[in-house]
Formats: C-alpha cells, structure tokens, sequence
C-alpha cells in the first residue's frame, strides 16, 4: 500500500511537468514547417515518429529490466526514467503509470504473438493444434526474459482493483484482440456445419487455458521448460480433438 | 503445481493413454488367426501401454503366465514409441536443442517424420555438406515422465517387491535402462561403440554419427539402407535368402554376447533393416546392455555345455555363477536352470551338433518351450538382473528367425565364439 500511495504522490507533479512539456513541444512542433520548404514537410514528422517510437522502446525497456532485476512493486517511475536515461516527466509524455508500461508489454507479446502465427507461411496449412500450440508459445518465447516480473504481474492482475487486473478496461481490449485472432484460427480450422455450444464457447475459454499455460509455465523448473511444451501439446491435441467432436 | 500437471505432461504412462484416447496409435500387433478374442483384445490394451509399462508387464504376466505365449513373444519386440510431434514442435525442439532451427542448421529438412523411434520420431534431412541423414527428436520432457512413472509403480508394487516376486534389484535395473534410453548422447556413443566392435561382421552396417548436428535429445545419424521384416517378408524372399539373413542375425547376437560382451538389447523389428544381399543395417541404439566379465565367461562356460546338465560340475557352474553376482541359488531355481538346458537349449543348440545341422526355426513349438523356460525360471525367482534385457532381445532374436522361417547351423555359429 505505502508504495502504491508513494507512487501516486509522485505521479501528480510529473504530470504537471508533462503539461508544461508537452505545450512546449506543441510551440515547437508548429514553428517547424515554417522552417522547412514543404515538399519536404512530412520528413520531420517521420523522424519525431521514429523519435517518439525510439524513447517509447527505450522506457519500456528500462522499465522491464527493472521490473525484472527490483521487483515490480519497487520500481519507480523515477528509476525507470533514470536507467532510460531521460527527464522522468518525458516518461509520462508515453506513459501515465508503471501499470501503462507493463500493459503495453503485454500488448506487444500478444500482437507480436498473433503477427507470429499469421504470417507464417508453414502454418497456413497447420491443423488448429499446431497453430494455437505456435500461438501460445510465441507468447511464452517472448515473455521469458522476463519470467520474474511475469510472475509479479500475475499475482497483481490477480488483486480485483489493479489496473493490470484481468477484468481492467484495457486488458479486456487486449482480450479482445487475442480472442478474436483463436476465434479466426477455430474458424479456419473447425467445420462450419457442426457448430456447439462448445465451439461457440471455445475462444474465451482458450483465453483461460493461456492463464493457466502461463502458470504452468512460471512453475515449470525442467530444464529448457521442456514441462511446459509437454503440457501445450498434450492438452491442445486433447482440447482440439474434443472440439473437433463437438461434445465432451 | 508441479504435479498439478502430472496427469497431462509428467506421466509417459499417461501419454500412452492419451494416445489411445486420441486414437494415435494406429499399429495394431500382428497376431496369427488361431488366437481367441480375448487374447487379441487383452494384446491391443497392451499395446496401449507400451514402453516402460509394457516391459514391467511383459515380466509380470511371464511369471503369472495371464497372457498367451504368442502375445508374450510379441511384446517383446513392441517398440517405446512416444506421441507424435507437429513440425511447430519439431522446430522448438531442435532450437532448444541446438541452438538452430532445424531449417538454417540442414541444406534440407523434411517436417513431416518418416518413422517412429523410441520416445520420439526420425526425419529425413540432408546436411550442409549433401550428406544424406537421419534426425532422430525425442518428445519433450520424457525423461521426467518417465521417472515420475517409476516412481509410482516402485510405491504400488511394494507387496510384489516385498514377496521377491519383483526385485527392487529388478525394478533399478529396467529403470535405469529406460532411462539411459532418453539421452541421445549415450546413445551416440553406443553407436560408435558397437561401429567399432561390430567391424569384423561384414554383413553388418553401423550409421556414423555427426556430432556436431547432435545432443540428449537430437541424435543425427548417416541413413540406413533396407526394408524392415514386414517389408522384406512380402517380397516373398527364397528360402535361401532367409536362412542367409537368419545366420547372420544369429551371428550377430551371439558375436555380441560372447565377444563384445555387450548387445544391442532392444529387439524391436523397426530397429534391423534387411538388404537383398543379407546384409543387416541396425538403425537404433538406445538399448545396449553391457555385460559383466563374469556374467560373458558363465555364459560362455554353459553354452554348448558338453557333459551332462545333472552333473556336479554343471551344478558348480551355476553356484559359482550366482554367488559372484551376490544371489542366492535356491533349489527350486537350479531345477528351472537345468530344466531350461535340457528343454530349450540343448534341442536349439545340440551340444555336438552333426556337420550342417540345421535347426529349423519355423516351427513354432521352440518358442513356446522358451516362453515355458523362462516363467518357470521367473516364478522360481531364479532370473539374475542383468539378464532382464537380454532375455528380451534373446526373446526378440528367436522371434524374427521364427517370423523368417529361418534354417540356421546354430551350434555351428556358437562355436566359433566359445
């Protein structure tokens, strides 16, 4: 609690901090044109994009290593800004918490998890068990670096208030989005005249099987995780084939 | 939460099961059409359960003699198979493994498996250097499924081992075998091992290793030339042939016994590839028993036995033999050995054979005088350790020169190595 109240306090005068900058950014942002012959107009843009995209990646790294190596609950705004090397109110320039930036990693695991799937050609013709199994450990490959602040976030998003929380408002578009890609994956791969409740059930249900992997999967000392690729492939073929029947 | 999962990923006893749920295990064991329903149907529940189970099985029912001999003989060469792995898996796998996909580290890879292999599967592949080859992947996790099952029986077992009926002695050894089976690398070095002792058997081939494309849990191999028995059998060899092809498996294994003193224990018919020209290509190499000095020098000393098996010196032979293995020999299990001799041994190997006497191992009546031998040797707890598997592969032999028709100049071959 007492770091939860810590954290808030801070975050009020970072915020005053990133009005000021931000208008001074804006000023700056409309004397630029003029500057510049138009034809060329939109390069700046680019490269304040690329910029902007640069010090995002910068933060979220910092921040996960930290997250990694202190802790999630020790980690502080000010730290993150520190080890990324910048004004801790350019932090919240991208982000408002600590929270933002572990949801925006999360949001990247999935998007880079679902881009994984849908562009591999070797997967085009892939029963649905390969694709889902491709899926979730895309998902697992890109979080083990960070396998000790996985552990943390869980237990956060588990407290019924946090904004990691499972149920927040931003984690239920990102389930969305997941849930929508398994849904496009089972309807590839599942036959269209044989729909049951299960199948009709199956997309959100899979969203709670990948809660469960991934606590399998922090849990799981074997040596290379080779537990967890067991796990995922016994209980897709099994959760696949009793889909595939329609009926338990 | 680690044996949380234990029912789904941390049993290969459980794998198995699932596999028959998931109707996985297609093969079916080939069984002649003289046996009862309920025979055929209690072998499909034993193939289910193939693998560590099945071995521990097969020992169980050669002692309270619940299977038909024939079902006996069969399991013996059923193979450890593990579930099937997509290519995604595949790919995982051998990243783990090597540190490369299985794509960047061959000039060509072929996704889908060409064969199963104990605790895993075979895929064709092709190296950078054009060389043709074998890569062997096993199924992830298997070794600790593989002890968690051990575990458990060793806990449920405990009136059987309690009785003497299944020694701790027994259980270590089939375990440890097992799980030497699981490690590629020791696998590799049995295959140098046996290339090198094997060399002097010309019709013999070895695949050579490439280490630099291997680990515990992916083994590359040259790729073996031949067609397995069931293979080789329809093309409806000559009698010829098969009497050639039955010598030399006969050879083999008993050049193993008595001259390497180690043998490639795992008698399953995808293990030997036959060639038209009789020559034999081994293929797998994750059982290879090795023997005692002293376990080679009783076998030597009791094979083609010249005298008579009632004699006091026969008699010492044995005692010697089991008091330098640390056991007891009891009355009840002398009897079974010497019962054994004169039942089995003496009629397949004739200790002063006539030139070119052939023993015909087409008809099937030697088999169930070996199955009989042996549960009686089980029931009178006279079977030493060591020799678990190579009454397996001893079994297994006997089978595929029975599955051969094979006319073989037994005594003859023994007594070139004694």
């Amino acid at each position: 609690m007492t770091t939860k109240k810590k954290a808030a306090s801070k975050r009020k005068p970072g915020r005053a901090a990133t009005a000021k900058h931000s208008a001074g950014r804006r000023a700056q942002r409309k004397a630029e044109p003029k500057r510049k012959p138009r034809h060329i107009a939109n390069r700046p843009v680019g490269r304040r994009a690329q910029n902007k995209a640069a010090i995002r990646k910068r933060i979220v790294t910092a921040a996960l290593s930290l997250f990694q190596t202190k802790g999630f609950d020790a980690t502080t705004t000010k730290a993150i800004a520190r080890k990324a090397g910048i004004a801790e109110g350019t932090v919240f320039n991208y982000f408002r918490t600590k929270e933002d930036i572990a949801l925006h990693f999360f949001e990247q695991e999935v998007d880079q998890a679902i881009a994984s799937v849908r562009d591999n050609p070797r997967l085009r013709k892939a029963p649905l068990e390969e694709k889902l199994f491709a899926l979730v450990h895309s998902q697992l490959e890109f979080l083990a670096p960070y396998e000790r602040f996985i552990g943390a976030a869980f237990i956060h998003a588990l407290k019924p208030a946090s904004p990691l929380g499972i149920f927040s408002h931003r984690a239920q578009e990102l389930r969305h989005r997941y849930v929508g890609f398994v849904q496009e994956l089972m309807d590839e791969s599942l036959p269209k005249h044989r729909l049951s409740p299960l199948t009709f059930l199956a997309p959100e249900v899979f969203w709670i099987y990948y809660l469960g992997a991934l606590l399998y999967w922090l849990h799981d000392s074997s040596p290379g995780k080779q537990n967890t690729l067991a796990f995922l492939d016994r209980s897709l073929s099994i959760g696949v084939s009793v889909l595939k029947q329609g009926k338990l | 939460m680690a044996s949380m999962g234990a029912g789904i990923a941390g049993s290969y006893l459980g794998y198995l099961l699932q596999r028959a749920f998931l109707g996985e295990a297609k093969g079916k064991i080939k069984l002649k059409s003289t046996h009862t329903l309920a025979a055929r149907r209690m072998a499909d529940e034993m193939q289910a359960l193939r693998g560590p189970a099945m071995k521990l099985g097969q020992m169980l029912s050669l002692q309270t003699g619940f299977l038909p001999d024939e079902v006996l003989a069969e399991l013996a060469t059923l193979q450890m198979e593990a579930p099937g792995m997509h290519p995604s898996l595949v790919r995982v796998q051998v990243k783990q493994s090597l540190g490369r996909e299985p794509e960047e580290i061959f000039k060509q890879f072929t996704p889908e498996p060409f064969a199963a292999a104990s605790l895993g599967q075979v895929h064709h592949a092709v190296t950078r250097e054009g060389q043709r080859v074998a890569v062997k992947i096993q199924y992830p996790g298997i070794r600790r499924a593989i002890k968690n099952d051990f575990s458990l029986f060793r806990t449920f077992s405990k009136p059987a081992q309690a009785s003497g009926h299944l020694p701790k002695s027994a259980i270590d050894e089939i375990e440890k075998q097992i799980v030497a089976e699981t490690d590629y690398l020791r696998e590799a070095d049995n295959i140098e091992f046996l290339a090198d002792r094997l060399a002097p058997l010309s019709f013999v081939k070895v695949p050579r290793v490439f280490r630099e494309y291997s680990s515990d849990k992916v083994l590359t191999m040259s790729l073996m030339t031949g067609r397995h028995l069931e293979d080789f059998l329809a093309q409806r060899p000559s009698q010829k042939l098969r009497n050639q092809l039955g010598a030399h498996l006969f050879e083999l294994f008993h050049f193993q016994v008595f001259k390497i003193e180690a043998l490639h224990a795992d008698p399953h018919w995808g293990n030997y590839l036959f060639n038209d020209d009789a020559g034999i290509s081994l293929v797998d190499f994750g059982c290879v028993k090795y023997l005692s000095p002293e376990s080679a020098a009783y076998l030597r000393s009791v094979c083609l036995y010249p005298g008579s098996t009632g004699s006091a010196d026969f008699r010492r032979l044995l005692e010697t033999y089991y008091e330098q293995v640390g056991e007891k020999l009891l009355p009840g299990a002398r009897r079974a050995l010497i019962g054994f001799a004169d039942n089995f041994y003496r009629k397949v190997y004739p200790p002063k054979p006539e030139k070119q006497q052939l023993f015909d191992f087409g008809d099937a009546i030697f088999l169930r005088d070996f199955l009989r031998e042996s549960k009686n040797l089980f029931r009178t707890k006279g079977v030493i350790t060591e020799f678990i598997f190579m009454g397996r592969a001893e079994m297994g032999l006997y089978q595929t020169l029975h599955r051969l028709k094979a006319r073989v100049p037994t005594s003859q071959i023994v007594k070139k190595f004694l």
